[in-house]
């Protein structure tokens, strides 16, 4: 399986830090914008921890794409 | 009274009112941002005691208030307030109030919470049990003032609210903002490091009073404030009196009680427990601000949302075949969250979740060194193992100013033991 591609939009983010908690090795809070943003190595976490950051995220602003630019399915038994 | 389709004043006719009572249905109506939490369009000079302030905002204006708002909701600010900051204060405050063999949950519950909210909120007061009194009585008005759509006469709520503020204004608000402004002014001078202010809520808003994304004037800058010291308070203390609630209606009482005693991961997992059987806004109320679709079906512009979040707590797919029974040590799915949707989801999710009741329990219920347990959490501890009993002799009392079910004026206890935690 390749490695997807991680992106928070910054205008829909709110800087809650969900995703920092659940991975703080993939998201940082960028404290002078007030909001999240994907680390070098994002994409390379968890899978299974990617796509409950992106389906907990408060506004929906985290975004899991393929390959093809297609936003990765969620898991089964997901929220 | 505006009628339904306005975009000014009151809303309370609607095109719908569409009841979601399904958790799945509910989460996604959460997440919509077409749903917005506000009914009434005024200005708070015509009567919307609650103009402006982050929990009703909506769009552009809310996102720009919460970037700034979330700095103080951080892991490191809650270690430091969950391990340092309130321990002590917590301690030292309850050998206070438990001086009598019996008491009044509720107001333990209020005092030592409203300690913290009004730190965290940025409220200064001179620590007299007189002050903390003052500030709870805002707190139980401000309270009535946030639960106005269940209010049985809001036009009284909307007169006492007003009141409220002017006193909190003139008693704690201005000296902490004149306070906070010198110190403001200190450091943009460069006499101070801008780390070393205060980190609460009020001094975030004064340092960026001045930015036209958060729509800010003096007044609603005393709103948001107060709406920070009301959430962190009701909710918690609310939800402490509910567990032991849920607790004393068991057989096994003594057993959990000494368990909470003994292990705070426990103690999490029953306030946990509980906000999902016992959620602070049983029924969430969200309006249509266009027309949109959740789960299939149509909601037209003006329609009310009604969220069930009792029901949707007590889904068997998802809790197990008893979801009406209270157990902490219940197997739930790692995607589902413990206290259900009772802190809310989406962009309007409580601020406060992660302080009151900590951070998310892992399935394996192993924690490393650095989780957050939650201020309710450690409440819950340090009131067991001061021998909390029911008190046999009195009953408890509940709000019955307000529909939701979960709300408590007193609730009598009795303590055994005055051992500090």
């Amino acid at each position: 399986m390749s490695e997807p591609q991680v992106t928070v939009d910054p205008e829909l983010c709110i800087g809650s830090g969900d995703c920092v908690r659940l991975l703080p090795a993939a998201f940082r809070i960028a404290e002078s914008l007030g909001v999240s943003v994907p680390q070098p190595g994002a994409h390379s976490a968890d899978r299974g921890l990617l796509l409950r950051a992106r389906s907990n995220c408060p506004t929906h602003a985290i975004e899991i794409l393929d390959a093809d630019g297609e936003p990765v399915p969620d898991a089964e038994g997901g929220r | 009274m505006s009628e339904a389709g306005h975009d000014e004043g009151v809303l309370t006719e609607f095109t719908d009112t569409i009841l979601f009572d399904r958790y799945a249905d509910i989460r996604a109506a959460l997440f919509d941002l077409n749903l917005s939490r506000s009914f009434d369009k005024r200005p708070y000079d015509h009567g919307n005691i609650r103009d402006g302030v982050v929990s009703i905002t909506h769009g552009a204006t809310h996102r720009a208030r919460r970037r700034v708002e979330n700095t103080q909701f951080r892991a490191e600010v809650l270690r430091l307030y969950e391990r340092e900051l309130f321990p002590p204060v917590m301690n030292d405050l309850l050998d206070v109030l438990v001086d009598r063999e019996r008491v009044d949950l509720f107001q333990i519950g209020e005092t030592l919470s409203v300690v913290l909210a009004a730190r965290r909120a940025g409220i200064d007061h001179d620590g007299s049990l007189e002050a903390l009194r003052a500030l709870v009585h805002h707190v139980d008005v401000l309270s009535q003032g946030s639960a106005i759509l269940d209010a049985k006469d809001p036009e009284a709520v909307r007169t006492l609210v007003r009141q409220t503020y002017a006193e909190l204004e003139h008693d704690f608000m201005g000296p902490s903002r004149v306070a906070r402004q010198a110190l403001i002014a200190r450091s943009r001078g460069g006499g101070l490091p801008l780390e070393e202010l205060p980190q609460d809520i009020h001094t975030v808003l004064l340092l960026h009073a001045e930015d036209p994304s958060l729509a800010l004037d003096d007044g609603r800058i005393v709103r948001e404030v107060a709406t920070y010291l009301q959430g962190g308070t009701h909710t918690s203390a609310q939800t402490l009196v509910n567990c032991f609630d849920l607790i004393f209606a068991r057989d096994d009482r003594a057993a959990i009680v000494e368990r909470i005693t003994a292990d705070l991961l426990f103690a999490q997992r029953v306030v946990l427990e509980t906000l999902r059987l016992r959620p602070t806004t049983p029924k969430m109320k969200r309006r249509a601000e266009v027309d949109t679709e959740i789960a299939g079906v149509r909601i037209p512009k003006d329609a009310q949302v009604v969220l069930d979040i009792t029901s949707g707590n007590r889904d068997p797919k998802l809790f197990g075949d008893r979801p009406d029974e209270f157990d902490p040590d219940r197997t739930i799915d790692s995607n589902v969250a413990r206290w259900g949707l009772s802190f809310g989801a989406g962009a309007h999710q409580c601020p406060g979740r992660s302080v009151g009741g900590g951070f998310p329990v892992p399935d394996s219920f192993e924690v490393a060194d650095d989780h957050v347990y939650g201020l309710v959490a450690l409440e819950l501890r340090a009131v067991a193992q001061r021998g909390i009993g029911p008190d046999p002799d009195a009953s408890p009392e509940r709000d019955l100013r307000t529909e939701r079910f979960t709300r408590w004026l007193r609730y009598p206890v009795r303590f055994s033991a005055r051992v500090s935690a």
